[in-house]
């Protein structure tokens, strides 16, 4: 009895409340991220501290705003994560804000489970006019800013000093190696003929002269483009299978595994072992991410990163190609919730969680890059010199994958026939034409085959 | 006239469920899915009506008259009368003429370029983002990137659009976004390279295992049951580990025992060779590692059922040889075998159409590799279905891979009923008549 009377005072005076001027609304917002681990965390606490801000924002403007953010960053690997995003959008339980590959824009946005944040957010507004513009590209598709970039990174080409030194090149030598790789002086040529030699002086093991990433990502991407591939028609937006040159970087892995300085079954090699490997010198060139930078000197226990190893652009392949490398940012998004009112504050979250000071703490923690011009003038980020090196030197020559409803069949035939030559399965003429093949019959006119 | 038993029934229901939930219906929704273009990119309940810059090109492929293109891409954001009257309507009289004298008839092709120009208001600024934005759509005059629950309101507004009646049906049938049915999954199947080898895959992954199941689990059981009790229970308990072990630990194991830091390349190392992954090294090696993995879990349950049923064989007939002076493999030839004829049957059925749909030893050891060469016809449809480093799952194809595997296994089950012949095994027992 007792409780029902103060239920029913409690509602009167919530009632009397809400019809007072200040208007107190309630409201969670749950962001998820794929592909994260701890360092990664400022991905969601950013939203956190953007929702503190909102909250005083509004409070200023009259209106008691209070936002629970809940938090998931534990998803196994990315396959994982889309199809826990995907099936909750089915059954409209979606998350506010995902935090993905800027890949999932197109087929998300097809099937409805994002919104544009242009829908609600003013692009010419502090901090989204200080974004970097191909970054802000990069979260667009089909025209329609359908997010927002939430970190950037580029996958540069390393080279441990020390086998370099043993093969003969002098402390100059290795500090000239970037600029010559970005004038295209130093050749995926090179780094076979370099990796033999420190094959055969007995600086590495057999295998280890060129290690190459072990699974499929945007990676096997830049050397494509190192042999003059296109990925996108940019006249029709349209993608492009380029055979001379994809048949060339195949047969850059063959030759690789024919000369001893790749392993043949190096695909499928455990993640954890070929960090620890790289990290401390068993292998003579490899590639990888700028964020790997985090993971050698935190978890692998490289102390001394700047003087063990050297990094450049991904080499050019031959005269048709260019050293290049590929930004693969990933960006947040808003999902297609049952109000909009819910959709509108995660828009401005994400817009509070881009200022170039919160996305600072997320890029220096987790070793990742920038996204706004401004974050060059935060003394964190300024200050830090793995950041500052890798923007400059990398991120100026970086493009990024196409935003394309069917890029991820495109680039599975890619790596499929990539897979089938490096292994030996087939030659690489032969791995092209089944590409060919695969790619005519699957995406039809949304591919062109030069 | 026969009552009907309720009690039996009910017992019979959660059985009767089991089946109708478990295995009736995602067979049924296989072939469902299978007939569809169903991926990430049309959803799985149903679409709505979106035209963008992709599909108005797919459509451009398809031959939509010159005229009719230019109007859906330019038709963009116009500072005409009728948004004009809107925005006098929301926004006051005097914000309409301001902007009509700033920008009349004004077109903008983007809606920031719209948006900046409402940022032009001088005496009566729009001074919230929300209201700006609505303020630009009362001036939208393009079809693109607007998304439609209904064809009716889609079809509504190409009308006023003013465009072709004539290319109505074929712009809407582009900017479906939702799944519908379709035949080239099955026919996308036929014509794909890849598909052969994963058919042929299949037949050796099962080929070979099969033998290897029935076998070695054949000379488990015979071995086993010469072998003095206590020592047949030890090795029938080690046999048995396999199946008993959880996937992930046992493939962990194997991958332990043939990496090329691991136990085997350790060992030979120590005579000379050459250290070298024993599992994926070349396609020869992965299929052994495989037809092993695989071979000795079936194995474990050959034994178990080759074992039960060489204990039912009268101890008697076995002595009588003995005394003729059988050997014990004149025995196992001449008694043994011929007895479990029905339990190699068994095995032999069970296992094809297990082996043909099972691919989880495979995916945790070389998840088809190297280079797709153990790639089986159920793995290709899982990756095809779930796994896609771009993010657009193909439902529709992976569900017509799969549909062809029950298609197979069903055809399989009534060779094998007919081939065995069945009915005669499980005749009505004469001593009993």
């Amino acid at each position: 009895m007792t409780i029902s009377i103060i239920r029913s005072a409690l509602m009167a005076s919530a009632v009397v409340l809400a019809a007072g001027p200040v208007l107190a609304e309630d409201i969670t917002i749950t962001v998820w991220a794929g592909g994260s681990n701890e360092s990664d965390s400022y991905r969601l606490e950013a939203i956190e501290m953007a929702a503190d801000m909102l909250s005083r924002e509004s409070a200023i403007a009259g209106q008691e705003l209070n936002i629970t953010v809940e938090k998931k960053l534990d998803f196994g690997d990315w396959p994982e994560f889309k199809q826990a995003v995907t099936l909750a959008a089915e059954a409209g339980t979606a998350p506010n804000i995902v935090v993905t590959s800027h890949l999932d824009i197109a087929p998300w946005s097809e099937a409805g489970y994002i919104v544009p944040v242009e829908d609600y957010l003013d692009l010419d507004s502090w901090p989204l006019n200080n974004i970097y513009d191909n970054l802000m590209a990069v979260a667009a598709f089909d025209d329609v800013q359908w997010g927002l970039p939430q970190d950037a990174e580029s996958r540069p080409f390393f080279f441990w000093k020390e086998t370099m030194r043993g093969i003969g090149y002098s402390d100059a030598e290795i500090a000239a190696l970037p600029a010559k790789v970005e004038a295209g002086e130093y050749t995926l040529e090179n780094v076979l003929a370099d990796a033999k030699k420190a094959v055969e002086a007995g600086l590495v093991e057999e295998g280890y002269g060129f290690y190459p990433r072990v699974s499929n990502g945007p990676d096997y991407a830049q050397f494509y483009q190192s042999f003059g591939g296109e990925l996108q028609d940019p006249e029709t937006g349209k993608l492009v299978l380029d055979k001379t040159a994809m048949e060339a970087m195949y047969q850059f892995f063959v030759d690789a595994v024919a000369a001893g300085v790749t392993r043949k079954n190096h695909i499928g090699t455990d993640w954890s072992q070929w960090y620890n490997e790289v990290a401390n010198g068993k292998a003579a060139m490899w590639h990888g991410g700028t964020w790997h930078y985090g993971r050698y000197t935190k978890t692998e226990g490289n102390t001394d990163f700047f003087g063990t190893i050297e990094f450049s652009l991904i080499p050019a392949g031959n005269a048709n190609g260019r050293a290049n490398t590929i930004t693969h940012p990933l960006v947040y998004l808003v999902t297609n919730q049952e109000t909009d009112r819910a959709e509108e504050i995660a828009s401005q979250l994400i817009k509070i969680a881009s200022e170039p000071r919160i996305n600072s703490l997320h890029a220096i923690k987790s070793a990742h890059l920038g996204i706004a011009k401004e974050q060059s003038n935060i003394e964190l980020y300024a200050n830090d010199r793995w950041a500052s090196m890798a923007t400059e030197r990398l991120l100026g020559a970086a493009n990024a994958q196409p935003n394309h409803v069917q890029y991820g069949a495109f680039s599975e035939a890619l790596w499929k026939g990539l897979e089938a030559s490096w292994t030996g399965i087939k030659t690489p003429a032969e791995a092209i034409a089944e590409v060919e093949a695969e790619l005519k019959a699957t995406l039809g006119d949304e591919v062109i085959i030069r | 006239m026969k009552r009907i038993n309720w009690l039996g029934l009910g017992l019979l229901a959660p059985a009767f469920c089991i089946v109708i939930f478990f295995f009736l219906a995602p067979v049924i929704l296989t072939g469902f899915f299978a007939f569809t273009n169903m991926s990430t990119s049309t959803g799985v309940t149903g679409g709505e009506y979106v035209l963008n810059q992709t599909g108005l090109r797919a459509i451009e492929d398809k031959g939509l008259p010159e005229a009719t293109l230019k109007q859906l891409k330019n038709a963009g954001y116009r500072v005409d009368a009728k948004g004009l009257a809107a925005m006098a309507e929301q926004f006051g009289e005097n914000a309409a003429a301001e902007f009509a004298e700033l920008h009349g008839d004004a077109l903008f092709t983007s809606r920031r370029d719209m948006e900046r120009a409402l940022k032009d208001l001088r005496a009566n600024q729009i001074r919230s983002t929300r209201d700006r934005k609505a303020a630009a759509e009362l001036f939208k005059r393009s079809v693109l990137n607007e998304r439609f629950a209904t064809e009716d309101e889609f079809r509504a507004v190409l009308i006023e659009a003013n465009i072709n009646p004539a290319d109505h049906d074929a712009i809407v049938m582009q900017a479906y976004s939702g799944w519908v049915w379709t035949k080239e999954n099955i026919e996308l199947i036929f014509t794909l390279p890849s598909s052969l080898r994963y058919a042929m895959n299949t037949l050796m992954y099962v080929g070979l295992t099969l033998s290897f199941n029935v076998l070695f689990g054949l000379f488990l059981a015979i071995s086993i049951f010469y072998l003095p009790p206590r020592t047949s229970a030890i090795f029938s308990t080690i046999w048995f580990l396999p199946r008993v072990l959880p996937p992930v630990l046992y493939v962990l194991m194997w991958k332990w025992f043939t990496w090329d830091t691991g136990f085997i390349a350790t060992t030979l190392s120590w005579v000379g060779v050459a250290p070298k992954n024993w599992m994926l090294d070349t396609s020869t090696h992965a299929w052994v590692v495989i037809v092993l993995i695989n071979g000795f879990v079936g194995a474990s349950l050959g034994m178990i059922l080759f074992s039960s049923a060489i204990k039912a064989i009268p101890t008697s007939m076995l002595h009588a040889s003995e005394v003729d002076g059988a050997s014990r493999i004149q025995q196992a030839r001449y008694i043994i075998l011929p007895q479990l004829r029905w339990p190699i049957l068994f095995v032999t059925s069970y296992q094809t159409l297990s082996l043909l749909t099972s691919f989880e030893y495979i995916l945790l050891s070389t998840d088809g590799g190297p280079g797709r060469a153990t790639e089986v016809w159920s793995l290709a449809a899982f990756h095809t279905a779930l796994n896609n480093y771009g993010g657009n799952l193909q439902y529709g194809l992976g569900a017509a891979f799969a549909m062809l595997l029950v298609i197979i296994g069903i055809i399989a089950s009534l060779t094998y009923l007919r081939f065995f012949n069945f009915r005669e095994m499980i005749a009505k027992p004469r001593i009993e008549g």
